[in-house]
């Protein structure tokens, strides 16, 4: 079988992408990880056990209670996107995975309906972007073009998946062949490609912008330390060597 | 003598969300610290000729020795859940003071010289070279943040602007651009013991001076001791408590307490301040240094307890920090919290029913409550989550027959800055103070207009400072802000006490003077 | 008001009374408490529009006395009670103060007697 330069190129980009998603994220986790966090310093109240922080950090992750404080049209766009892009998220697994496990095939059609979220939730993110005074002041043109990246990429996913259709037979063998090393041919439809183009653009920009917040929420001092200071004394190694002295 | 050349916001009916206002507090710039008050903490005396590089490396430096500093550059996606959560923001207006634009000033800077982003495309993503322009925004706007971590709560990744503005003020203090007000503070500490460079001796009559009007209204005899050697309890406390009123009202307060409970305490001189300026700074080595004056202090008198005073910052040192700088404390009674508020203590005496109080006594006022922002946010009273906003409350209303809370979203962990913590509360940053306070400020209203409220309580010097100061400009009068421990005070009755029939007419009534004033 | 760190130095400003000049900080505190005399204080009373009168010179007189022996301004209630030894029980309270010195019993007495400016959580 003849593979396309089309191809090559795709699965090349892709290649790229993933070494350089997976090489920066590990990094930044690592380097997080080693900083060291010298003083207590939880956001009060805080949950006086490692369970309540777990418990803490699963709200915020899941339910996103922090944000539901401070703004709800924030949250509400916020929290439909972010729910969308997982749902999604999950349904795409079925490109990766070959038998496709039930509980994906189960969830295909919210999937699906996933990306609907996502894209009011983009919307409404843009739209606040654009219109509310303050949030405007603190926007860099990065912080636009990332909601057009992603409102580009639902938007041709939503294209594919409710009007145009695509060969997803194709574009599934595409991908298992990747991972294994095996490269097949992507169908040259121009919507799905942009739809890779920029899904692989996402994977690179991600660990050199504020597509950290991922990671960063987890080693975030204020939410992920334990209320223990007068029982257990905390120290970190440069505090410890600077008591030698 | 004092700058009055600005408004004072309108107190609000409905507190809407202001429209910004660019530039509008960039003039607001704190005196610049001499070489005086620079050098005994270990900084240069005046801008160093290669700020810059120097400038740089400490950033890079921070980045490496403080999680919190480099997870928070990093995360923030701009979603502005943050933008109206300060209340030097809404007191102004300007934009530099919402919180994520103030992290913006440090974080611009940061992209520039150590992300591939800011590096390659510093127009895209909004970096910037650190500039003469751009050290002068931060002296002023990281001046204009009181590190009270009201944006932690409500940021989804918990990104407090408290550490950024640390780390951007050790970073112009490592340039020898300081402030006066801390530095000049921090040094005094080092050197005599306190904030206010209140020597042994005068501290001593001060002290004095206390034992006699106490006794005088009372008939008891309350100690008020000094550096006594094998006392259980070594009191550390603001040195305001000694100087300024509301504070020494609290001060007696506590002593009224010890002496009713009969436990034996003792301030000490090498240790009479209980505030950490080290913290506002961002200086680990400062604030580890005034802290290990309280170690040194508790070994030499021998104590067994700590218990610490009316103080928010201090409680935050305190609480969360002590340990860790000046621990560990196994030389102390482990049967009590190492260190302890005095709001747990009374609150303890009070359950276990050992202080007796005619509430009515405090019947001339009726009461709501300022959580301090460091004490809600950054600290704990008690073993419960959340102790630090029960156990304040228990003990009012364990004195007071009135008392009203302010409106939900002002209190507790949305407490609103008194508007001059952080190292702020100077006379040459006048019109920020008044200005942050706005917040506070409807708040009160609110509470006065609906339920007649005359006085807010308090347990922070710097709370207690600020308010007297800047109610009048809100037509409220200094004196409506008292101690909680003047409330314990006013109601708390002294075995052996004078009868209190005969002077329950407000004789007896450290209050009585100001509320004729108000 | 203009804060230029690129040019800051260690002395500020001076004020000129009777063609003596004194040495004083940002905030018009002496930088020099034994350069204080009577003119001085009055020329700073003068200049915040409340000349000096008997009961402001018990005042500063009493913080300066106070001063020579501890080395510190006293206390706002040291004040007050000395205060009401020397000018009647009824003006021995902080409001009679605030009538004297509007800017604060500490701050603005402390200036006018020469004594640097109280620091802290004041």
């Amino acid at each position: 079988m003849q593979i396309s330069i089309l191809s090559m190129s795709i699965a090349a980009l892709f290649y790229i992408a993933f070494f350089i998603l997976a090489y920066g994220l590990v990094s930044k986790i690592l380097q997080y990880k080693n900083t060291p966090a010298p003083l207590k310093i939880p956001t009060m109240p805080a949950p006086t056990t490692q369970a309540g922080v777990v418990f803490r950090m699963s709200k915020e992750v899941v339910f996103f209670e922090s944000l539901f404080k401070s703004s709800k049209a924030t949250w509400l766009f916020g929290w439909l996107f972010h729910f969308g892009l997982f749902l999604d998220m999950l349904r795409h697994l079925r490109y990766f995975i070959d038998p496709v496990w039930t509980w994906v095939i189960i969830i295909q059609p919210f999937g699906k309906y996933g990306s609907i979220l996502m894209f009011i939730g983009l919307v409404g993110l843009l739209t606040r972007r654009i219109i509310v005074d303050r949030v405007r002041y603190i926007s860099s043109p990065s912080d636009h073009l990332m909601l057009v990246l992603l409102l580009s990429i639902t938007s041709t996913g939503i294209a594919m998946s409710f009007y145009l259709g695509a060969d997803v037979i194709s574009v599934k063998s595409f991908f298992i062949g990747l991972m294994t090393f095996n490269i097949q041919n992507i169908p040259s439809d121009i919507v799905l490609i942009s739809h890779l183009i920029m899904v692989a653009a996402l994977m690179i920009i991600f660990p050199y912008s504020k597509l950290l917040h991922a990671p960063g929420l987890f080693f975030s001092p204020s939410r992920n330390q334990v209320d223990n200071a007068r029982e257990k004394r905390h120290l970190s190694k440069w505090a410890e060597d600077l008591e030698k002295n | 003598m004092a700058d009055n050349k600005f408004d004072t916001p309108e107190i609000r009916e409905y507190p809407i969300i202001p429209k910004l206002q660019r530039d509008v507090m960039s003039h607001s710039k704190p005196f610049i610290a001499k070489e005086s008050h620079q050098e005994p903490l270990g900084f240069p005396g005046e801008l160093v000729d290669d700020w810059h590089d120097v400038a740089i490396k400490k950033m890079g430096d921070l980045q490496s020795k403080y999680r919190s500093l480099q997870v928070y550059l990093d995360s923030c996606v701009k979603c502005g859940a943050c933008t109206d959560k300060c209340h030097y923001y809404v007191g102004t207006t300007d934009p530099k003071n919402m919180p994520v634009a103030r992290q913006d000033l440090y974080r611009k800077v940061y992209r520039r010289y150590f992300t591939f982003a800011g590096k390659y495309f510093p127009k895209l993503v909004g970096a910037t070279d650190l500039t003469k322009d751009v050290l002068d925004d931060w002296y002023s706007y990281f001046h204009q943040c009181s590190q009270c971590r009201r944006c932690s709560v409500y940021c989804p990744y918990g990104i407090d602007t408290a550490e950024i503005s640390m780390a951007a003020r050790e970073v112009m203090d490592t340039i020898g651009v300081g402030q006066k007000y801390c530095n000049e503070i921090i040094s005094k500490v080092h050197k005599i013991g306190n904030n206010l460079g209140l020597p042994g001796p005068a501290l001593e009559d001060t002290l004095e001076g206390l034992e006699e009007d106490v006794e005088e209204e009372t008939g008891v005899q309350v100690k008020f001791p000094l550096d006594v050697k094998g006392a259980d309890v070594l009191l550390i406390t603001p040195s305001a408590d000694f100087f300024a009123e509301p504070h020494v009202d609290g001060l007696i307060g506590y002593a009224k307490v010890f002496h009713e409970a009969g436990i034996s305490w003792t301030i000490s001189s090498h240790a009479s301040e209980a505030a950490n300026f080290g913290m506002f700074i961002g200086s680990y080595e400062n604030m580890r240094k005034l802290a290990m004056r309280i170690r040194e202090a508790a070994i030499e008198l021998g104590v067994k307890r700590i218990v610490f005073g009316e103080c928010g910052h201090a409680w935050r040192v305190a609480y969360s920090f002590l340990n860790t700088l000046a621990g560990p404390w196994d030389f102390l009674d482990q049967n009590y919290p190492i260190p302890q508020h005095i709001c747990e203590v009374t609150h303890g005496l009070i359950e276990d029913n050992k202080l007796k109080f005619d509430k009515s006594l405090n019947d001339d006022m009726i009461l709501t409550y300022h959580d301090s922002c460091n004490v809600a946010r950054a600290s704990r009273m008690g073993d419960k989550a959340g102790g630090q906003f029960v156990i304040p409350r228990e003990v009012i209303k364990a004195v007071c027959n009135n008392f009203h809370d302010m409106s939900k979203d002002t209190i507790k962990e949305g407490t609103f800055c008194c508007g001059g913590g952080g190292g702020l509360l100077t006379d040459d940053l006048m019109e920020l103070r008044v200005k942050g306070a706005l917040p506070r400020m409807e708040a009160l209203r609110k509470v006065v207009e609906d339920h007649g409220v005359t006085h807010m309580a308090a347990i922070c010097a710097i709370c207690k400072s600020q308010f007297a100061k800047v109610f009048p400009y809100y037509d409220f009068s200094m004196d409506q802000i008292v101690s909680v421990h003047q409330l314990v005070s006013n109601a708390i009755i002294l075995t052996g006490q004078d009868d209190e029939n005969d002077e329950n007419d407000g004789e007896n009534h450290p209050q009585q003077d100001i509320d004729e004033a108000a | 008001m203009a804060v230029d760190f690129f040019n800051n130095s260690e002395v500020d400003v001076s004020l000129e009374v009777n063609g003596k000049s004194y040495e004083v900080d940002e905030e018009g505190y002496l930088a020099d408490l034994n350069a204080w005399d009577a003119d001085v204080a009055n020329a700073m009373a003068e200049a915040d529009g409340a000349p000096l009168e008997d009961n402001h010179w018990e005042v500063i007189n009493f913080l300066r006395e106070y001063y020579e022996e501890y080395q510190i301004a006293p206390a706002v209630r040291v004040l007050t009670k000395q205060i009401g030894k020397r000018l009647g029980k009824e003006k021995g309270n902080s409001k009679y103060l605030y009538e004297l010195f509007p800017y604060g019993p500490a701050k603005q007495a402390c200036k006018y007697a020469g004594l640097p400016k109280p620091t802290g959580c004041v």
